[in-house]
């Protein structure tokens, strides 16, 4: 009974930490190679599950259509910001420019999405969530197992690109030192593009995936964001691989939160475990790498 | 001989303060040139400059004639300079096969070359080849300044810009990459080097410049130079004595 409902846990905490994964990874790669922070991520994730919402319900896509329509809004707002912000600012001397800038677009994309969408939840139905596999006495349903796929297809991807194509290895050597990759021919304005993109790609993607899940309003990104903040912390600034032990740490100490405590409790919880890492392990999870950024 | 690149009454400053003033140089196809001087005298910023890390407050910088003083670092390696910075600065996170290819990034569309190249640096120096997939930041100093010469012979410069290639180094790792550089120039590279290391600077290349304060004091073959009493005395005596402490 008992080891039941510990696997029951293990899987919400699993389904729900793939979720943060994505959202997080974004803050990441952002961070690791420019070391600006994008508050408008948050608004990247709402804006993608509206865009895969709108995609299904009133175009008739289908759902994993969808998913990709909301990679291509998330890869578009990508592109808009870092010519509208972080490559006009990025030489105006302070670091703190952008990131204030971006806390702007956040408000306005925020208020633009609330007079548009308003304020009441949309109801996100995939043919998915209907499903549901029950598997000695646990049960998930398959919008479940597709996010879960979906999260580790997309880690073996974003991998492969950093370790095997000309790109990636470029990529890790502009977040590394950016003035000595551009002596190797590389122009860092380029990879700085990419990365913001990327990330922004992943944020959209996120969305339409967690839409279904979780509640779709203006703010449904902005629900997910604090907690991945706290995983980019706790996984150690800029760090793929401790970002990806932190958002499967915090999605299960949520769904046991959620089930052995309160779910009043579960930001608590996850603020608690930031602030020991904070004093006993500054650097993160995998701290004897914490040098490198991406 | 041809000019290859030609500084001319270049003005260096870090915001303000003002570094070097009426720098003017020339590097002919084929040669080593020395550019030789106290601390702070100014070589890595001229070298910086040249390379396009730093945008000159004043005068130009040419390679064949053509003017590249406001080009971006990343095309004129494009257009064949490449540039060993101060302090090596090889990726200390990438395996060293992985900065090699970087240093290759020009060639990233033809993976067989690229490949091909790697396997001549790794010829050139064997203790690279074994340590192929470790991380550059594992490497001892004189490795690390084997990787990021082959780093940037990995961009097929026409002129290489070195930066205390010697620095921190044994003597006998010291001899072994003057002697790799006067290999890379009798491939046809030409080769501007700045050293304290006077001594050793002088012995390999054909002419060189003196630099102090900020301004070009002499200029002459490294025989002249080599003669002359100032050089002599502030760089050369200097250097010897601390050959013989060694
Ligand atoms: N980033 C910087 N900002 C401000 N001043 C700088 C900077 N880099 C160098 N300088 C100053 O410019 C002057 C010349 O420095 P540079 O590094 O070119 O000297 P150098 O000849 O290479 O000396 P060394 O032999 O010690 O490497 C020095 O006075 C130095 O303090
Ligand atoms: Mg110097």
């Amino acid at each position: 009974m008992t080891a039941t409902i510990v696997a029951q846990q293990i899987i919400n905490g699993v389904v729900l930490g793939s979720l943060y994964v994505l959202v997080a990874l974004g803050l990441t790669l952002i961070y690791g190679v420019l070391v600006q922070i994008n508050f408008a991520h948050a608004d990247f994730v709402t804006l993608g599950a509206f865009a895969a919402y709108f995609f299904m319900h009133l175009l008739g896509g289908s759902y994993l259509a969808s998913i990709a329509v909301a990679l291509l809004v998330g890869a578009l707002l990508g592109v808009a910001i870092n010519l509208a912000i972080f490559a006009p600012l990025r030489h105006k001397g302070s670091e703190l420019l952008p990131l204030i800038a971006t806390i702007g677009v956040s408000t306005m994309m925020q208020n633009a999405m609330l007079a548009v969408f308003g304020p009441v939840p949309y109801a996100f139905e995939t043919p998915y969530s209907q499903r549901v596999f029950r598997v000695a006495g646990t049960f998930f349903t398959e919008q479940s197992v597709i996010i879960v796929l979906v999260s580790i297809a997309t880690i073996a991807l974003l991998y492969a690109f950093m370790k095997f194509t000309f790109l990636g290895k470029a990529l890790r050597a502009v977040a590394q030192d950016r003035e000595t990759a551009g002596l190797m021919g590389i122009n860092p304005n380029y990879l700085i593009m990419l990365t913001i993109v990327l990330s922004s790609a992943l944020a959209g993607m996120a969305g339409a995936m967690l839409a279904p899940v979780l509640v779709l309003t203006p703010f449904a990104g902005t629900s997910v964001i604090v907690k991945a903040f706290a995983i980019v912390i706790i996984g150690g600034f800029g760090n793929v691989e401790g970002t990806i032990l932190a958002g499967l740490l915090v999605g299960l100490i949520e769904s046991f939160t959620t089930q052995y405590l309160d779910p009043g409790l579960i930001d608590i919880v996850v603020f608690g475990l930031l602030l020991l890492m904070l004093v006993f392990r500054p650097t993160g999870l995998i701290s004897e790498r914490r040098e490198e950024n991406v | 001989m041809s000019v290859l690149l030609a500084a001319e009454n270049l003005e260096l400053a870090y915001g303000e303060l003002s570094v070097c003033r009426g720098i003017s140089l020339e590097v002919n196809d084929g040669e080593i040139v020395a550019l030789i001087g106290a601390n702070g005298a100014g070589k890595s910023t001229t070298l910086r400059a040249i390379a396009g890390l730093l945008t000159p407050r004043g005068g130009a910088i040419r390679l064949r004639g053509e003017d590249i003083t406001r080009l971006p670092s990343h095309e004129r390696t494009m257009r064949g300079i490449a540039l060993v910075p101060e302090g090596r600065r090889a990726f200390p996170f990438l395996t060293v096969r992985e900065n090699l290819e970087l240093g290759g990034f020009k060639n990233r569309g033809d993976g067989a070359k690229v490949k091909r190249m790697i396997e001549g640096i790794f010829d050139m120096f064997p203790r690279l080849r074994e340590r192929a997939s470790q991380n550059a930041g594992t490497l001892s100093g004189g490795e690390q300044q084997m990787l990021v010469l082959g780093r940037a012979m990995m961009s097929e410069p026409t002129l290489l810009c070195l930066d205390e290639p010697s620095l921190g180094l044994a003597p006998l790792v010291v001899r072994d990459i003057f002697r790799t550089i006067r290999t890379i120039n009798e491939g046809g590279t030409a080769v501007l080097l700045v050293e304290q290391n006077a001594r050793y600077a002088l012995d390999t290349a054909h002419r060189g410049y003196v630099l102090q304060t900020g301004s070009i004091l002499l200029t002459g073959t490294s025989a002249e130079l080599g003669k002359d009493p100032r050089v002599h005395e502030a760089y050369l005596g200097r250097a010897a004595t601390r050959a013989e402490a060694q």
